[in-house]
């Protein structure tokens, strides 16, 4: 909220430098954005009397004039606008000042000096509306007397500094002149001097001109009306328009402006009937009824949804309540009669039709962040106090006043012991009641209890708490201590599965991955190009109602677009090759919890691509994670539909997918942006740390010696060797130390679709050093369970 | 000849051809030729069958003082050219250690996963638990226990995505903080970090998803001053012993008092920089005492207890932390960014 500080200055004297007052306000609370002084291009720029002004010897339209600048000697001047003659009053840009275009600086022109430039409007940058004639052709030359010498600013209203405050949400009535200069008079310590209203009334009465209605108090609490006739239609004075100038609002006419003036002073938006445009003068508050139209100030024509709180006539809906008038009863040139609606209306129903409507003003803000009820009568008098202060019409005496259940004042009783206690802050009940009491509080002093009533605009106090916070504030809140903490200790750290999930990323990391981060979100589009079967659950999404668009449609059952996203990325963006892994939530489209909502788990997903990015690497990263959880999976081959169809392994653990390896397919990669091989895991990380074991005890060095034996099996070429090595370890029991697969040999020695796979058996037992017996029955077995089960030959 | 010339002729020339020697292959051979079993004082030892019995002894003598002043040349010849030729191994085995190698990849987590575990180490130390819960949340925990009933006006600042009128993207972690107060009894010292929602546009500094790490104390006898104590540690522990805190007045629903905190810029340490936009403050972090109002909806007597919360952005102070312009950076995964993490 852009408010000026002149305007704040004539409620509470601001004795200090604007930067100090802008860091007191922020300090009681009041935040302010920035400040900006208006006229800071105006510098040196002031009133000059051309004393002479005579033709430029070598020019046909230069004139050489010599200006009575206030100071010294006057200043030769050479000017070249038309309108420049001698005892006029023009502004005069000195030497060095910054206009917007450019820094003045002594000239010479066709060989005569010049010290300096008589200014036309656009070159200080006056708008029009803040000086009449700024407009005109040539030189403003000003119809007012002024000193020479007198700044120019403060002709335009524009030796003023603009706060930019940004107003806290439970403090709607701060959103006005009145309400920072209530805080403004106690954060300088200052005397509030808001103005006294009275308002002269000419002869009538009110019921003669109008008659309101209201059907609905639940959404319109209060509705006052003031009529004014014999309306003068003309501009505003300059004072309010550079005030309004300030708050960045136009100004329109002094009717229009006393509505948005008053608005601006006192947080209440107003409106302003051409009483001529109301049928019969009745003014009817209702819902709208179906099928009901407007067309608005603005000329946009509406259909008005159902339960609309409208403004009407007995002809039917003339503006949007609190939100927008209609086109029918506006203000014009011609315009006799006014009836001038302060009123407040309930901020859900505000903000409903406003958001339906896709209309929001001014006015429509201010309600949804509540206007009190309790100050309408104020801001209407108001205006009508500067309709008498403009001569702007006669005000009709009586008033409307539909108010059937006044707000009352808060009143609350709190222990002074406490209010410190939760502050941390020792404030003595003396200072605590002189805060209040400058807040505008009543407030009954006895021993630790403190009777206070607030005042009645403040509808955010109700509770000790926010007593708390108003001593707090101006007490300042410099005085918190820094206090440890005391009581029971908690003991405290992190949960099991935050140090499962770091353990993980540590030993990721380890391994030269990087990692990365994506959104949570999926649009249905990246899961179709997964390719995945017609039934398969990632296909199910939990759905966004309102997303931002295709990308934040719904949440994301799988980790896989965004890594491969996040791949195709690094790959175009010429990253040679690489390691990532996102560890994130993912959420089940179908189950829910007991709450009912959606199952969410934390998957791990890694990808590779380049150097150290093949299959079998990745797939031992998998296994290596997997023994770090005490893990030894079985590799089967897999059938995941993205992933390549030859070079895809799940590694199983009791009967558990724990992890999915592969190559990604060319055609998904190939949707992805993706032009070379890259591999992905997927670790379905509850499934690994549910089968996770603790390390346990350790075992002693075994003291007899191992025998080493070699075989080589002529297999079916498609067998997988991995359940051949499975079921022979499972043969020979534990004297079987470890088992290697040392080669492969494919070739016409070993028959055409068979290979040769050769494994190096380690055996060792505990207790006593093998024999050559037991290792005989031992070889024999891993023979007999290949043939068995695999259909695989000792190699001859 | 005698025993004695012979001795001195076989010495003589071993003497040359030790002097001559390169090699410890060639001396195994000079050894042998004079030492082994068939070399030359072995065959004056087999003659001396022919000398008379007296002569013998002597002989024999001469003979086994000549092997061992042999041996020990020889021994002190090998040593020598033992030295020698580890001298020339070591030589030829010398690297260029200059030449460069390709690296492993380091590897390193998301920058703010790095700055998270840097804050929870702190709290964790505090006596703080973690606490987490689901990003996809009941409106009541969202919204409702923390005194922003349905259209409340201050719902909109932290513009929602629904799921459908009672489920939510959680808006911020704090629905955590009410089921922990729901569920457990104080003291309760807790942080709650994780993913939140809220619908915004991408840019430079907006996202619809980011990080928060809010935090609750809840107890007998929690004051105003113990949040400040608390949050000061914090800042001391994560930017150094010289940063300070600064309160400011502020507004949320679920606090009262509420409070921004600013950090000493810990880029010019409070001088005054760019970062700071010359205020030599930060503005990192939003906190305040629980609402009484708040207390009792999650179950908690308000006037026994008190308590304070707070809550970090996480983007926000890794943004700062490592001074990244762009938000996007953080969610693109580029390596080119990430490499620059350790």
């Amino acid at each position: 909220m852009k408010v000026s500080m002149n305007w704040i200055k004539k409620y509470a004297d601001i004795p200090v430098s604007a930067a100090e007052y802008e860091s007191r306000m922020i300090m009681t609370g009041t935040g302010v954005e920035g400040t900006e002084y208006l006229g800071s291009h105006l510098n040196n720029v002031v009133v000059g009397k051309v004393l002479t002004c005579v033709n430029h010897p070598d020019s046909d339209h230069l004139h050489v004039c010599t200006v009575d600048v206030g100071e010294g000697e006057p200043l030769q001047i050479v000017c070249g606008a038309p309108n420049v003659k001698e005892s006029v009053l023009v502004p005069v840009a000195k030497i060095g000042a910054e206009l917007p275009g450019g820094t003045i600086k002594k000239g010479k022109l066709r060989g005569v000096e010049s010290f300096g430039m008589l200014c036309s409007g656009p070159e200080i940058g006056v708008p029009v509306e803040l000086y009449p004639s700024v407009g005109d052709a040539g030189l403003l030359i000003f119809n007012e007397e002024y000193a020479p010498g007198t700044p120019v600013a403060g002709i335009f209203g524009l030796d003023d500094t603009v706060v930019d405050f940004e107003i806290l949400a439970n403090r709607p009535d701060c959103l006005c002149v009145w309400g920072v200069s209530r805080e403004t008079a106690a954060a300088m310590g200052t005397e509030l001097k808001l103005p006294e209203i009275t308002v002269k009334e000419a002869d009538g009465n009110i019921n003669d001109y109008a008659k309101v209605d209201v059907t609905d108090f639940e959404l319109c609490p209060r509705y006052a009306a003031k009529v004014v006739k014999n309306v003068r239609i003309g501009p505003s004075p300059a004072w309010m328009r550079q005030y309004l100038h300030a708050a960045g609002m136009r100004s329109i006419n002094n009717i229009v402006d006393i509505t948005n003036f008053v608005m601006l002073e006192t947080g209440h938006p107003m409106h302003a009937f051409d009483l001529s445009k109301v049928k019969n003068g009745h003014i009817i508050v209702r819902k709208a009824e179906k099928g009901e139209t407007l067309t608005t100030l603005d000329g946009k024509h509406y259909d008005l949804p159902e339960n609309a709180l409208m403004i009407c006539d007995e002809n039917g809906p003339t503006g949007l309540a609190g939100i927008m008038g209609g086109e029918e009863s506006e203000i014009t040139e011609n315009t006799k009669e006014i009836l001038f609606e302060c009123a407040s209306f309930d901020r859900t129903s505000i903000r409903l039709t406003s958001r339906a409507m896709g209309i929001r003003t001014e006015s429509s803000g201010r309600f949804e962040r509540g206007v009190s009820a309790a100050t309408v009568m104020d801001a209407l008098l108001r205006a009508c106090q500067i309709v008498n202060e403009l001569d702007a019409g006669d005000v009709v005496p009586g008033v409307i006043d539909l108010y059937p259940d006044p707000v009352k004042p808060a009143e609350l009783t709190v222990s002074c012991k406490r209010i410190s206690h939760r502050a941390g802050v020792d404030v003595a009940p003396e200072k605590m009641k002189e805060i209040l009491e400058k807040l505008l509080f009543k407030v009954e002093l006895n021993g630790d209890e403190m009777k206070i009533t607030a005042p009645i605009f403040r509808q955010d106090i109700d509770q000790e708490a926010d007593i708390c916070e108003e001593v707090l504030r101006y007490a300042g809140y410099d005085l918190i201590p820094s206090t440890r903490l005391r009581g029971e200790t908690p003991m405290g750290g992190k949960n099991t599965t935050l140090r499962n999930r770091d353990r993980i990323c540590s030993f990721l990391t380890g391994e030269g991955f990087y990692e990365t981060m994506t959104f949570s979100f999926i649009s249905h589009k990246s899961i179709e190009q997964l390719g995945l079967d017609a039934d398969d659950k990632r296909h199910s999404c939990v759905s966004i109602r309102n997303p931002l668009g295709e990308d934040t449609q719904c949440m994301r059952t799988t980790l896989l677009p965004g890594v491969l996203k996040t791949l195709s990325t690094n790959i175009n963006g010429g990253n040679e090759n690489g390691r990532i892994y996102e560890m994130g939530d993912v959420f089940d489209g179908i189950e829910r919890t007991g709450e009912g909502l959606p199952v969410q788990s934390t998957m791990l997903t890694l990808g590779c691509w380049g150097e150290g990015g093949d299959f079998f690497s990745v797939r031992g990263i998998v296994e290596m994670l997997l023994k770090r959880e005490g893990i030894k999976p079985e590799i089967l081959p897999a059938d995941e539909k993205y992933l390549h169809p030859g070079r895809q392994a799940k590694l199983i653990y009791e009967g558990n997918v724990l992890a999915t390896v592969g190559e990604l397919h060319p055609d998904i990669a190939a949707k992805f942006d993706i032009d070379s091989r890259v591999c992905i895991a997927e670790v379905n990380l509850p499934q690994v740390f549910a089968n996770a074991t603790p390390m346990g005890t350790v075992k002693s060095i075994a003291r007899f010696p191992a025998v080493s034996r070699d075989i080589a099996l002529v297999m079916a070429d498609e067998q997988p060797v991995g359940p051949v090595m499975v079921a022979i370890e499972k043969a020979c029991g534990k004297m079987l130390e470890s088992i290697r697969l040392f080669d492969i040999f494919r070739g016409i020695q070993v028959g055409e679709g068979k290979k040769s796979v050769a494994f190096s058996l380690i055996f060792r037992a505990e207790d006593h050093t093998l024999t050559e017996e037991e290792i005989s029955r031992l070889m024999k077995k891993a023979l007999k369970v290949s043939k068995e089960q695999f259909d695989a030959e000792l190699r001859s | 000849m005698g025993i004695r010339e012979d001795l001195e002729a076989i010495g003589a020339q071993l003497k040359e051809e030790l002097a001559s020697l390169e090699m410890t292959k060639a001396l195994e051979e000079v050894k042998v030729k004079v030492l082994g079993k068939k070399g030359t004082l072995s065959g004056l030892l087999r003659s001396l069958g022919q000398l008379s019995a007296e002569e013998r002894p002597a002989a024999g003598q001469l003979i086994n003082k000549a092997k061992e002043d042999f041996t020990a040349w020889i021994e002190e010849k090998q040593a020598i050219l033992e030295a020698k030729e580890k001298e020339e191994r070591l030589r030829k085995e010398a690297l260029d250690v200059t030449e460069p190698r390709d690296l492993p990849c380091e590897g390193a987590e998301h920058p703010i996963n790095a700055v998270l575990n840097q804050v929870l180490d702190c709290f964790t130390s505090m006596g703080f638990e973690v606490a987490e819960g689901p990003q996809i949340e009941l409106d009541h925990y969202n919204f409702e226990l923390l005194n922003l009933p349905k259209n409340h006006p201050a719902r909109d600042a932290q513009d929602t995505f629904y799921v459908d009128d009672n489920i939510v993207l959680r808006t911020h972690t704090s629905p955590v903080q009410a089921r922990t107060m729901l569920s457990k009894k104080p003291p309760i010292r807790i942080v709650c970090p994780g993913r939140v929602f809220r619908a915004d546009e991408v840019d430079a500094t907006h996202s619809p998803v980011f990080h928060q790490i809010e935090g609750l104390v809840i107890d007998k006898d929690v004051t105003m001053g113990d949040l400040r104590g608390t949050l000061d540690a914090f800042a001391k522990r994560l930017y150094g012993d010289d940063i300070e805190t600064r309160f400011r007045p502020s507004f949320f629903p679920f606090t009262e008092p509420s409070a921004e905190v600013d950090l000493t810029c810990f880029n010019c340490h409070g001088k005054g920089c760019k970062v700071c936009k010359g205020t030599g403050w930060i503005e990192v972090l939003g906190c305040g005492m629980v609402n009484p109002k708040v207390l009792e909806m999650c179950g908690l007597d308000p006037s026994v207890y008190s308590g304070f919360a707070f809550g970090i952005g996480l983007e926000r102070i890794t943004m700062l932390r490592y001074g990244i312009k762009d938000m996007r950076l953080l969610y693109e995964g580029d390596l080119r960014f990430l490499r620059q993490f350790r």
